[in-house]
């Protein structure tokens, strides 16, 4: 096995510096090393999306990527979108409006609506469904997710005033 | 794109009014899911951990000659292997009714993926490496792929010698029978009413329906962790019934029970997949042999390698008076059980019983076998044979309307039971009323006026199980803080249904105290009241019952003690806000305890039951709790040059008799309705010879969002006649069980094809379009 190599990134606003494996998937390094057990594992194959973090903003499956690839970017991750008692407006909005059922899809699906929300103020249903169907979830069948986007956009629209 | 959700309210539980019950309230687990913070078990995380992977057959059916692990336990890093040679003192087989599948093969592999060894290592690297030290030859045998394979005259048997298994008690005219015949494992039979009903017969119809086999597809894996120290033995699990799953490690194990403590976290969805052992003995045998916790999690690829839908084939024959009216029914359905029974037996039971539909007839007789195959073994699944049975039925109700020249919503109205009318003779009442409901989907649809467009047409389907389980007991407490701080707590596991949050409900609605007040308690079955699963959507209806009692149970000593405190009775007091009211005199209750129990307070507690009583009228022995009906319309538009199928529009519709939380009783129907979509137009464990082709996620496709209808409207039905706490009723699976038969004779509508197999693939439509 090759040296351990040492990353530096942004995780969830916070530095880090890392002396991993370089065959280290970033998923792993959330879950085992970083204490992100609300970044979630399920195919492992880049196909579900459960695993959805954004790096750089952009929404990244992260079981699909090794994680030497985040040295010098900035990662977040559901953790950091807000707590228990402080939700965010996107985790607020799937609260509301019932978007979750088992709720192993959804951190990744927050992720999703968080960068979709800071690209398109008003997303259109056509375009809230298109994003939407790069993650799956086998409980809510969509629609109630869909309602929850929809209304993540108002909650940050007010936000932003 | 459009859609929409609308509770309909009929009966009197609409009218009713309550605090907490019928409203959207959020969630109770919203929070920790929303941030992340919700845990599972595979979360859990103990200090020395080590990883369980296990090693697979290759082949489909083959003699295990040897199995020689020494040189996977000499790798660094390993610390325990398990092998056929390690189940000494143990009785190493299980499965519901038939204890038929080893934790580790024995004599013999039965599919490919059957279990065959299992290492511990310090990761799931170094575990993976030591599988293929370890030396299995095989004698391969002739592989039995399919139903028709296991049942050829000179197929291999698959069990040379009868496994362990039991026929449960059943009642009037129901009968089961172990190994009836070569390779099948159980079958059970139903008949009522006279035979001689055939002679009053203007038409038989005889129609055959076969039904493809879906992946469980939860999100979260097979997953358990274990830590066994001394005689202690401590899981956390991700399962869907904790108390059969500790009885049935303890027999497996040869332990007492109470060595055996489950922890349920958060279960990532489960549809059925997540009963009795699955990771478990592994988890548990290796953390033994290796003195330290073991956490075994299987991939997804894994999961399409341990249990799935049955697949079917259903022979239906049907016969009627030349005006339509239903006369009789003789149903042959065949389960494909896949290479071990699980819950096989149960399903056959289910799937021969809801054959007669929701119809009246003067003479029913159904039969299911479960066919063993070398294939993944197929067990409970969000419909539990409903779905099977329906597809079948509600597809040729269709054919036979369209044979006899009606239109087939008349067809169903003629024949539908009434409200209250019993299903069949000893069983309960049907506690909805179905026109009312088949007409709320129809017009919710436009299926009156639907325009003859070419290639477009509506169809319609009904749903029917008995929901609630059978010979079901449900216990809960309720216990209540000085502060009035409320704890419900009992085994039905939050896997996603809400079942938290609705019976935390139904505990404040009693107590008279808000939502936010009430805590629903871990998983623990040492401290956990007794329940027998998460299934046969009975949360509300058995667990609600049980959960009502014992808040009851708690209202009253509160009203008893404050009653006595201040020097009157019982009845002239009602609870709010965790203060006795006696007209105008309010008295907050803090007080009045830490005046008779000292500063330190006390905490009042009450238990519940429910069971529904035995008879041995009723065919499964207990009459049912509840008639779990869905309702669903369909419009599709058919390419004629391509054979796909577009649906315009899915109308889906339970009735919830009391919606005790709105939210959650939409997402269920919803989320049922959207997986029975699926089922109807693509999704598919695909077999060629028995050997899975898209056993990974990549492949196996599962509904997106993008494959919602253009127009997708749920009904949340309040018909007021439900058996549970505020006319509620159970929901989750009705749903789903109609919708492939809706779209289905909505094909049929369109183009005048009928499919009678599964999945309506573009392929298959397009076939049955140059053959009509
Ligand atoms: S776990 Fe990463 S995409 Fe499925
Ligand atoms: S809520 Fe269970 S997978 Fe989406």
């Amino acid at each position: 096995m090759s040296d351990p190599i040492t990353i530096e990134f942004g995780l969830d606003g916070e530095r880090r510096r890392e002396r991993i494996a370089p065959n280290t998937v970033l998923l792993d390094l959330l879950r085992d090393r970083c204490g992100r057990l609300g970044v979630k594992a399920s195919c492992e194959r880049g196909v579900c999306g459960a695993c959805t973090t954004l790096i750089d903003g952009v929404p990244v499956a992260s079981c699909g990527v090794f994680a030497f690839s985040v040295d010098g970017s900035s990662v977040e991750t559901v953790e950091g979108r807000g707590r228990a008692d402080d939700l965010g407006p996107v985790q607020r909005a799937f609260a509301e409006c019932g978007g979750f059922q088992c709720g192993y899809c959804t951190p990744g699906m927050v992720m999703l609506t968080t960068a979709l929300l800071r690209e398109h103020v008003e997303p259109d249903d056509e375009l809230i469904r298109s994003w939407i169907s790069s993650n799956i979830c086998r409980c809510t069948g969509y629609q109630m997710i869909i309602d929850s986007v929809r209304r993540a956009a108002e909650l940050v629209r007010e936000e932003r005033g | 794109m459009s859609a929409g959700h609308a509770v309909v309210g009929t009966g009197t539980a609409q009218r009713e009014r309550h605090a907490v019950v019928g409203t959207g309230a959020r969630r109770s687990d919203a929070a920790p899911k929303v941030t992340g913070g919700a845990r599972y078990t595979a979360d859990v995380r103990l200090p020395g951990m080590l990883h369980a992977k296990v090693l697979r057959s290759p082949h489909a059916h083959a003699r295990v000659v040897s199995v020689d692990a020494r040189r996977a336990r000499a790798l660094d890093g390993v610390h325990a292997v398990l092998t056929r040679d390690d189940l000494g003192g143990l009785s190493p087989t299980y499965g519901y009714f038939i204890k038929d599948q080893p934790v580790v093969a024995i004599d013999r592999v039965r599919y490919v993926g059957d279990v065959v060894a299992a290492v511990a290592a310090v990761d799931e690297r170094v575990a993976l490496r030591a599988l293929e030290l370890i030396d299995v030859v095989y004698e391969p045998l002739p592989a039995v792929p399919d139903i028709d394979a296991a049942l050829a005259a000179d197929a291999p048997e698959l069990f040379e010698d009868a496994p362990p298994g039991i026929v449960p008690p059943y009642g009037t005219g129901a009968s089961g029978r172990l190994r009836p015949r070569r390779n099948v494992c159980y079958e059970f039979r139903y008949e009522t009413g006279p035979e001689d009903a055939w002679a009053e017969c203007d038409h038989v119809f005889e129609d055959t329906f076969v039904f493809s086999r879906m992946n469980h597809f939860h999100l979260e894996p097979f997953v358990t962790v274990a830590d066994v120290r001394g005689e202690q033995i401590e899981i956390w699990t991700s399962t869907q019934n904790p108390f059969p799953l500790r009885r049935e490690l303890a027999r497996v194990l040869q332990v007492e029970e109470n060595r055996i403590r489950v922890h349920v976290p958060y279960v990532g969805g489960g549809f059925g997949a997540k009963h009795n052992c699955k990771t478990e003995p592994i988890a548990i045998l290796l953390s033994r042999l290796a003195g330290r916790p073991v956490r075994y999690c299987l991939t997804t690829e894994e999961g399409f390698l341990t249990l799935s839908q049955h697949s079917a084939v259903l022979t239906v024959r049907t016969g009627v008076r030349a005006d339509g009216t239903f006369v009789a029914r003789d149903s042959t359905v065949l389960l494909e059980a896949g290479a071990y029974s699980d819950g096989s037996p149960l399903v056959a039971e289910k799937a021969a019983y809801r054959m007669p539909g929701p119809y009246r007839w003067k003479r029913v007789e159904s039969s299911c076998a479960c066919v063993m195959t070398t294939t993944t073994p197929t067990g409970p699944f969000r419909g539990f044979g409903a779905t099977q049975s329906t597809w079948a039925s509600e597809s040729q109700v269709d054919m036979i309307a369209r044979r006899l020249g009606m239109d087939p919503y008349d067809l169903r109205m003629k024949n539908l039971k009434a409200l209250g009318e019993p299903f069949v003779p000893g069983e309960s009442g049907i506690d909805s009323d179905l026109a009312e409901g088949l007409e709320v989907v129809a017009g919710a649809l436009g299926y009156h006026a639907r325009p003859r467009t070419p290639n477009r047409g509506m169809g319609l389907a009904i749903g029917f199980k008995d929901g609630g389980g059978v010979n079901k007991p449900a216990q809960a407490r309720v216990k209540v803080s000085t502060a009035g701080d409320v704890y419900v707590s009992c085994g039905t596991v939050e896997i996603g249904q809400g079942a938290s949050t609705t019976l935390c409900q139904v505990a404040a609605e009693v107590l008279g105290v808000p939502l936010r007040r009430v805590v629903y308690a871990p998983i623990n079955t040492d401290v956990t009241p007794f329940d027998q699963g998460t299934n046969a959507s009975s949360g509300m209806t058995v667990m609600g019952q049980a959960v009502l009692r014992a808040a009851e149970a708690v209202r009253a000593q509160v009203l008893e003690f404050a009653a006595e405190r201040l020097g009157c009775t019982a009845a002239e007091l009602t609870l709010r806000d965790w203060a006795v009211r006696r007209g105008d005199e309010v008295t907050p209750l803090p007080g009045l305890i830490t005046a008779v129990f000292g500063g330190t307070g006390f905490e009042f507690s009450g238990s519940g039951f429910f069971k529904a009583p035995n008879s041995r009228e009723a065919p499964l022995d207990a009459p049912c709790v509840f008639w779990e009906i869905g309702w669903a319309g369909a419009e599709v538009e058919v390419d004629p040059d391509t054979g796909k199928v577009t649906v315009l529009q899915l109308v889906a519709s339970g009735d919830v008799g009391k919606a005790v939380n709105t939210l959650v009783c939409r997402g269920q129907d919803e989320g049922a309705a959207v997986m029975g979509l699926g089922q109807a137009l693509f999704e598919e464990m695909r077999f060629d010879d028995g050997v899975l082709l898209n056993g990974e996620a990549l492949d196996y496709r599962v509904p997106m969002a993008e494959d919602l209808p253009e127009r997708f409207v749920s009904i949340t039905q309040e018909q007021g006649h439900g058996p549970g706490p505020f006319g509620a009723k159970g929901a989750g699976e009705g749903a789903m069980v109609p919708v492939a038969a809706a779209i289905a004779n909505a094909v049929h509508d369109a183009t005048g094809a009928r499919i009678s197999t599964l999945p309506l693939s573009p392929e298959r439509v397009f076939d049955a379009l140059q053959t009509r």
